[in-house]
C-alpha cells in the first residue's frame, strides 16, 4: 500500500500536470427575471483531482440536486464553471487550441445515464463506431475499423456478430449501455466520466457493467469518474469516494470507511437510508428528518447548506460555512464537529485518496 | 384466514402484428389480509401487467384470457360489468402509481384532485366536513393542510408521492397496488415515502402488493416475494427464506447479483437475456441461463409446487421445499 502523507506539503503530492484537476470549481446558475433574480449555486469551490497515475476509480455520490451531474459536466468540458479552473494535463480546458482540446475531447470520453436517448434510432449501431473513427482518423481502411470495432465490442464482453448490423431497438438496454462502453474503448482514452450508467438497467445486468468498468481501469489504467445516487454499487466499484449535497463536497476519502463509518451528518443520513437487501438489516427505527430541499428552491449562503435537517446542528453552522477538515489520513469532513482536525487549507481533496493496495 | 385477493391461471396476452406475446403466462397467486408481498422481475417480466390485470386496466391489444380468474373475497373481478369495476378501483383496490409527477394535474390544486377522488366515489358532504376530511387524509401522509392549496410543481417529489398515497387511501381499500412508487426518487425520501406507506396501510388494515425491481426495498418492506420470470411465479416464499435460501436458480443468482456495502466482492451478473415472450421456449423459461439446467428442462416446463414456500424448478420437491 501507499500511504501518502498529505501533510507533507502544501502541493498536491503528485503533482499538478496529470489528470484532470478542478481548481475551486464553482458553478452559479442564475434564473428569473432582472427584479426577481434567484441564484442557484450547483457546485461550490470544489478542489479535486481524478489522478491517471496511478488511475483510481473515484465516486461521486448524491441526491438529485447536489451537483453531481453539473461536476460531471464541468470536468467533460460541457459547461464552463462560473468561477475556477478546469486544467487537463496542466493545461486549462478553457484556452486549449484546437489540436489539444481534439486531444482531450479524444482521452476523456463519457457515458450517459439513458442507453435509449443517447442512440440515432435511424443508424445502425456501426455508425457510432465509425463516427468515431472518422473523426480522429483512428483507421486507414475499411478492414482496419472492422477490426478496431470488433476489438472493442469483444473486450466489453459482448459478440461483434451479434451486436454489429443491428438498429438500437434490437438490443437490450444492457447491451446498448455496453456498447457505449464499448464506443469510448475505441478511442483509448485515459479517462471515463460515467454518469448513472446502470441506473437505467436491469439488476442482473448491472452488476455485469459495472465488473466491465472495473476491468477497464484495473487492466488498462483508464481512471473513471463513477457519479451516482446509489452508495451500494459505489461502494463496489470505487476505491475513493465524494458525498454532495447541495453542491458542497461534504465528505471525501476512501470508500470502505466512508460508506462504513460515516463522519458527515449527512452521509450517515444517506448510509442509514439505504435499503439493504438484508431482510434481517431493516430500517432503525429512527426517523429520517427533513426532505432535501428540492430544484428551485435556493439555500442560504455563508452557513452549512444541511444545517436545517441536520441532527447534530450547533450554534456556529448558521454563522459561517464549515472549512474542509482532514478528519484522519484518508477522510474529509466539512462539518463543525470536526474542527479539532485541522482545514485542509486549499489543498485538493485527492490528495487524502488513498491509492489501491 | 381466506384471502384478501386469489388469482388463478392469469393468462395476459398481448396480440400485436409479430404474434401473441405472452405477457403473464398461467399465474397463481394468493394475498392474504393485511399481507405485504413483494412481486420482483427484470423488466418484460410480467410484474406491473399482472397488477394492471388485477385493476383490470390492461390497454389493447392486451387481453385477459379466458380461464384467467381473479377473486377479490368472493367477487369475480373479471365477470364485472366497466361500471362496477369502476367501483371497485378506489374503493376496494387502490393504486399507488410509479410517476407521480405524471399521475398529478399539473393545471389542478392538490386539494381539488384529492376531492374529486372523493366525489366520484359517492362521498356527498358539506365543504367543511369535506376540508376536514381531506386535511385529515393529509396528515396521515405526513403532509400539512397547507398543500391543499398548491399546484403539483409546488411539491417535490416525496410530497407528490405522498399525495398519491393520500389520494389511494382515501377511501379505506382492502388492497393497494404500488408500481415502483419510489424508483424516481432519492434514497432519504424514499425510505420516507415507504414508512409513510407502511403507517396508512397499518391505519387501514390493508394488504399491499409491491411491484419493484430493487430487491432492497422489498427486503425491507415485504412479508413475502414472488419472483417472476418471463411472465410465470418461479419463486414464492417468505422474504427471510428468499433472502436466506432461495430455491430457484434465478432467485439465487438474482441475490448473489446485488451489491451490498459488507466487503468488495467481483460483481457477477445474470448472463444471457430473458426469451422472447413471443416464443416462450417448451420447457423451463429460464433454461438458457441457468447454470444447473437438466435435459428435464428442455421439454417439461416445471410447476409452481411447495405450500409456505413455493417454487417451479425441476431441482425441487414438495419435501425438499418443506425442508427448513
Amino acid at each position: 500500500m501507499t500511504t501518502e502523507t498529505p501533510m507533507s506539503s502544501d502541493v498536491p503530492n503528485n503533482g499538478a500536470g496529470s489528470g484532470l484537476e478542478l481548481r475551486n470549481v464553482s458553478q452559479v446558475f442564475t434564473s428569473g427575471p432582472f427584479w426577481n433574480r434567484s441564484q442557484n449555486v450547483a457546485v461550490n469551490d470544489v478542489t479535486f483531482r481524478l489522478a491517471s497515475d496511478p488511475s483510481l476509480i473515484t465516486a461521486v455520490a448524491g441526491e438529485s440536486g447536489s451537483g453531481k451531474t453539473t461536476l460531471g459536466r464541468i470536468m467533460l468540458g460541457f459547461q464552463r464553471p462560473t468561477s475556477g479552473a478546469v486544467t487537463y494535463g496542466g493545461k486549462d480546458i478553457a484556452s486549449m487550441s484546437s489540436a489539444e482540446r481534439k486531444q482531450f475531447r479524444r482521452d476523456v470520453q463519457a457515458i450517459f445515464q439513458d442507453p435509449y436517448s443517447v442512440y440515432n434510432p435511424f443508424y445502425k449501431v456501426d455508425h457510432i463506431f465509425m463516427m468515431a473513427i472518422k473523426r480522429f482518423r483512428l483507421a486507414k481502411s475499411g478492414d482496419e475499423s472492422r477490426h478496431l470495432i470488433e476489438e472493442a465490442i469483444s473486450a466489453v464482453g459482448l459478440r461483434p456478430a451479434e451486436t454489429l448490423g443491428r438498429y438500437p431497438h434490437q438490443l437490450s438496454g444492457g447491451q446498448r449501455q455496453r456498447v457505449m462502453v464499448a464506443r469510448s474503448l475505441l478511442l483509448k482514452p485515459k479517462v471515463i466520466i460515467a454518469d448513472e450508467p446502470v441506473s437505467m438497467v436491469d439488476a442482473s445486468l448491472r452488476a455485469t457493467i459495472l465488473e466491465t468498468l472495473r476491468t477497464l481501469n484495473h487492466e488498462l489504467g483508464i481512471a473513471i469518474l463513477y457519479i451516482t445516487h446509489d452508495l451500494t454499487t459505489a461502494y463496489q466499484v470505487a476505491d475513493n469516494i465524494l458525498i454532495m449535497y447541495l453542491g458542497h463536497v461534504v465528505e471525501a476519502g476512501e470508500v470502505e470507511s466512508v460508506i462504513n463509518a460515516p463522519k458527515h451528518p449527512y452521509t450517515q443520513l444517506l448510509v442509514q437510508s439505504i435499503p439493504m437487501p438484508d431482510p434481517n438489516r431493516r430500517w432503525a427505527d429512527t426517523r429520517s428528518r427533513g426532505e432535501s430541499p428540492f430544484a428551485g428552491e435556493t439555500i442560504q449562503q455563508g452557513m452549512c447548506p444541511f444545517v436545517n435537517r441536520c441532527p447534530d446542528a450547533m450554534v456556529e453552522c448558521r454563522d459561517s460555512l464549515p472549512a474542509t477538515y482532514h478528519v484522519d489520513s484518508h477522510r474529509v469532513s466539512r462539518c463543525f464537529l470536526h474542527v479539532d482536525a485541522g482545514t485542509t487549507g486549499d489543498r485538493d481533496i485527492s490528495a487524502y485518496f488513498r491509492n489501491r493496495d | 384466514m381466506p384471502p384478501v385477493l386469489s388469482i388463478r391461471n392469469l393468462q395476459v396476452h398481448f396480440n400485436i402484428r409479430a404474434g401473441t406475446a405472452r405477457a403473464v403466462d398461467g399465474l397463481d397467486l394468493d394475498l392474504g389480509t393485511g399481507e405485504k408481498l413483494g412481486l420482483v422481475g427484470e423488466s418484460g417480466s410480467g410484474k406491473t401487467t399482472t397488477a394492471l390485470a388485477v385493476m383490470r386496466m390492461i390497454k389493447p391489444p392486451g387481453v385477459i384470457v379466458d380461464g384467467s380468474s381473479i377473486m377479490l373475497d368472493d367477487r369475480q373481478l373479471l365477470d364485472l360489468s366497466e361500471n362496477e369495476m369502476r367501483q371497485v378501483r378506489g374503493n376496494d383496490i387502490a393504486m399507488v402509481p410509479q410517476a407521480a409527477m405524471n399521475a398529478l394535474n399539473p393545471v389542478r390544486k392538490v386539494g381539488e384532485q384529492i376531492q374529486d377522488g372523493l366525489v366520484d366515489h359517492g362521498v356527498r358532504e358539506s365543504k367543511s366536513a369535506m376540508h376536514d376530511r381531506m386535511v385529515t387524509l393529509l396528515n396521515q401522509v405526513g403532509l400539512g393542510s397547507h398543500v391543499m392549496s398548491l399546484y403539483p410543481h409546488e411539491l417535490s417529489g416525496g410530497m407528490k408521492q405522498r399525495v398519491t398515497i393520500a389520494m389511494a387511501i382515501c377511501h379505506r381499500p382492502r388492497l393497494i397496488l404500488a408500481d415502483e412508487p419510489t424508483s424516481a426518487l432519492d434514497v432519504v425520501v424514499q425510505r420516507q415515502v415507504m414508512e409513510t406507506l407502511e403507517d396508512v396501510r397499518t391505519a387501514i388494515g390493508a394488504a399491499v402488493i409491491l411491484v419493484g425491481h430493487d430487491m432492497g426495498l422489498m427486503a425491507q418492506f415485504a412479508d413475502r416475494i414472488g419472483v417472476m420470470y418471463a411472465g410465470k411465479l418461479v419463486e414464492l416464499a417468505p422474504v427471510q427464506q428468499i433472502f436466506a435460501n432461495p430455491a430457484h436458480p434465478y432467485t439465487r443468482l438474482l441475490i448473489s447479483s446485488l451489491p451490498d456495502t459488507a466487503g468488495k466482492k467481483p460483481l457477477e451478473g445474470i448472463p444471457g437475456l430473458p426469451p422472447s415472450l413471443l416464443a416462450i421456449p417448451p420447457g423451463c423459461p429460464f433454461m438458457q441461463r441457468c447454470p444447473e439446467a437438466m435435459d428435464i428442462c428442455a421439454t417439461e416446463a416445471p410447476k409452481l409446487i411447495g405450500d409456505e414456500r413455493k417454487a417451479s424448478c425441476h431441482l425441487h420437491t414438495e419435501e425438499s421445499l418443506a425442508a427448513p
